[in-house]
C-alpha cells in the first residue's frame, strides 16, 4: 500500500517539476511517465486522466504554500497587523528563492484561458481563496476595508509574481512588498 | 477591439493628464470606463497578451516621473490592469481597477522612494502643511525679490517677506498647485537657467527626496503636488547660482 501510494506521489512530483519548468500543455504524459519510471497505465490507474492529473497537481501545489505561509506567520508573528505586515517579507523570500517557478494557479490560468475549463475554474478558485485569506488577516488587524485592501495586495503580489517570472531577479517583488507596506499602514490608520 | 493593443489606448492616456504619474494612474480609469461601456465586447478587449507598445509607453512616463527601474514599474502596472480588468468582467461589483489604482499608485510612491514622505503626509500634515507655507513664503519672496538677484551675486534665501500669505491657505486646502505656484516656480527655473548654477550633489540627498530633487530640481519640471513643492523648494534654496556678467567675473 506505502509503495503504491509512493508512487502516486512520485508521479505527481515529477508532473509539478515538469508542469513548472516546462508548462503544462507541452507536457505529455510520455514525458511524465519516463520521467517518473513508470508506465501509462500506471499514471491511468491513479489518474484518470492527464486533466486529473493537472487538477491533483494544482490543489497539491496550493496547499502546500498555504501550508508553508500559515506555518511562517504563525511560528514569526503574534499580533495580528504584524501578519499582515510580514505576509510580503515571506512571499518576496519565496518568490526570490532558486526553486520558484512561477505561482501555479496564474499559471494555469493563462494556459487555460476558457472560463468553463475546469483547470481554469480551479486556478480562479485558488486565486480568490488566496485573497480570502489575506482578508481573513486583514479583518483579525480590525481593518475597515478588508476587502479592498485584500484586493489591492493580492493584485500586487500577482503582477510581482508575473514579473518575476517572466524575468528573474526584477526586483518587482521587492517594490511590491515596499507598495504592500504604504497601502497596510494606510488601512491601519483609518 | 482588443484594447490593451489599440493604439486608441496610447492615445487616451497620453491626453489623460498633464503629469506622467497621471497618465500611468489614467489606465485605470480609461478601462473602468470602457469596460462599463455599452455594446463593448468585453472579453475582446483580454483577448491577446499586453503589447508591448503600451510597456513601453508607461516606461517613458515612469522614467519621466524618476522611477528607480521604469521598465519593472512599467511592466507591474500593465499586469495589475489586465489582471484588474479580467476581475471587473467576471465580478463587476469588486470595483477591481479602482483598487488597482492604488495598488498602482503605491507601486510608483515605492519605486520614486517618496513612501516616507507620504506616510509623514498622513501622520502630521500640520507640519507638512507649515513647511510648505513658509517655503512658499520664500519663494514668494525670492519672485519678488528677482530683478535683484539677477544682478547680484549668489543667489540667498529671502525669508522676510509676508506679501503672499493670504494666497497660501487656499492653495494648501487643494493640495495641488495653483497657476500662481506654478508661475513661480517656472520663474525660479528661468532665473536659474540664466545663471551658472551649482547643484548638490544627488549623493547628499536623503533617498526619499531623491527622485523630487532630480526632477523638479534639476530636472526643472514643476512638481504634482504641494508636498512635493516643499521638499522641491527647501533644495532649490540650496542651488547656488552666480548671476554676475561673463565679462565682469573676468575681470575680478
Amino acid at each position: 500500500m506505502s509503495s503504491m501510494s509512493s508512487l502516486r506521489e512520485k508521479i505527481l512530483n515529477t508532473a509539478s517539476n515538469l508542469f513548472q519548468t516546462q508548462g503544462i500543455n507541452s507536457t505529455g504524459v510520455d514525458t511524465i511517465v519516463a520521467v517518473a519510471g513508470t508506465t501509462k497505465m500506471t499514471l491511468y490507474k491513479y489518474f484518470n486522466s492527464k486533466e486529473i492529473l493537472i487538477l491533483e497537481v494544482l490543489k497539491q501545489g496550493h496547499q502546500d504554500f498555504q501550508n508553508w505561509l500559515n506555518d511562517k506567520l504563525s511560528a514569526n508573528t503574534k499580533k495580528p497587523s504584524e501578519k499582515l505586515q510580514k505576509l510580503f517579507d515571506y512571499i518576496e523570500e519565496w518568490v526570490t528563492s532558486p526553486d520558484f517557478n512561477g505561482i501555479g494557479f496564474i499559471k494555469a490560468s493563462a494556459e487555460f484561458p476558457k472560463e468553463d475549463n475546469p483547470v481554469h475554474q480551479l486556478s480562479a478558485e485558488q486565486s480568490q481563496q488566496f485573497r480570502d485569506y489575506i482578508k481573513h488577516l486583514a479583518i483579525d488587524a480590525n481593518i475597515q476595508d478588508a476587502d479592498g485592501l485584500a484586493l489591492q495586495l493580492s493584485l500586487l503580489f500577482k503582477g510581482a509574481a508575473q514579473a518575476e517570472q517572466m524575468q528573474r531577479g526584477s526586483g518587482a517583488i521587492k517594490y511590491a512588498k515596499q507598495a504592500a507596506k504604504i497601502l497596510i499602514d494606510g488601512a491601519l490608520k483609518n | 477591439m482588443d484594447l490593451f493593443n489599440s493604439p486608441w489606448l496610447i492615445n487616451m492616456l497620453a491626453k489623460s493628464s498633464k503629469t506622467a504619474q497621471g497618465r500611468l494612474l489614467s489606465l485605470f480609469d480609461i478601462l473602468d470606463d470602457w469596460l462599463k461601456a455599452p455594446n463593448v465586447d468585453k472579453k475582446a478587449t483580454m483577448d491577446a497578451a499586453a503589447n508591448s507598445t503600451l510597456i513601453a509607453y508607461c516606461a517613458e512616463q515612469a522614467r519621466l516621473l524618476g522611477a528607480e527601474s521604469p521598465e519593472v514599474l512599467a511592466e507591474h502596472i500593465v499586469l495589475i490592469a489586465r489582471s484588474a480588468a479580467q476581475q471587473a468582467i467576471e465580478q463587476p461589483s469588486s470595483n477591481s481597477l479602482a483598487h488597482a489604482k492604488k495598488a498602482a499608485h503605491a507601486l510608483i510612491l515605492a519605486q520614486t522612494h517618496k513612501a516616507g514622505l507620504f506616510s509623514n503626509l498622513k501622520e502630521s500634515k500640520p507640519a507638512i502643511y507649515g513647511l510648505a507655507a513658509s517655503l512658499l513664503l520664500i519663494i514668494g519672496a525670492s519672485a519678488i525679490w528677482m530683478p535683484a538677484f539677477m544682478h547680484s551675486g549668489p543667489a540667498q534665501a529671502v525669508a522676510t517677506q509676508t506679501a503672499i500669505s493670504t494666497e497660501i491657505p487656499a492653495a494648501i486646502e487643494d493640495k495641488q498647485l495653483t497657476a500662481l505656484d506654478a508661475s513661480r516656480m517656472y520663474a525660479k527655473y528661468e532665473q536659474m537657467r540664466q545663471g551658472t548654477c551649482q547643484f548638490p550633489e544627488a549623493l547628499q540627498i536623503p533617498d526619499q527626496h531623491k527622485a523630487i530633487y532630480l526632477e523638479n530640481v534639476v530636472g526643472g519640471k514643476l512638481p504634482s503636488d504641494l508636498a512635493d513643492l516643499a521638499v522641491a523648494n527647501f533644495y532649490l534654496e540650496k542651488v547656488r547660482c552666480n548671476f554676475t556678467p561673463m565679462l565682469m567675473a573676468a575681470s575680478k
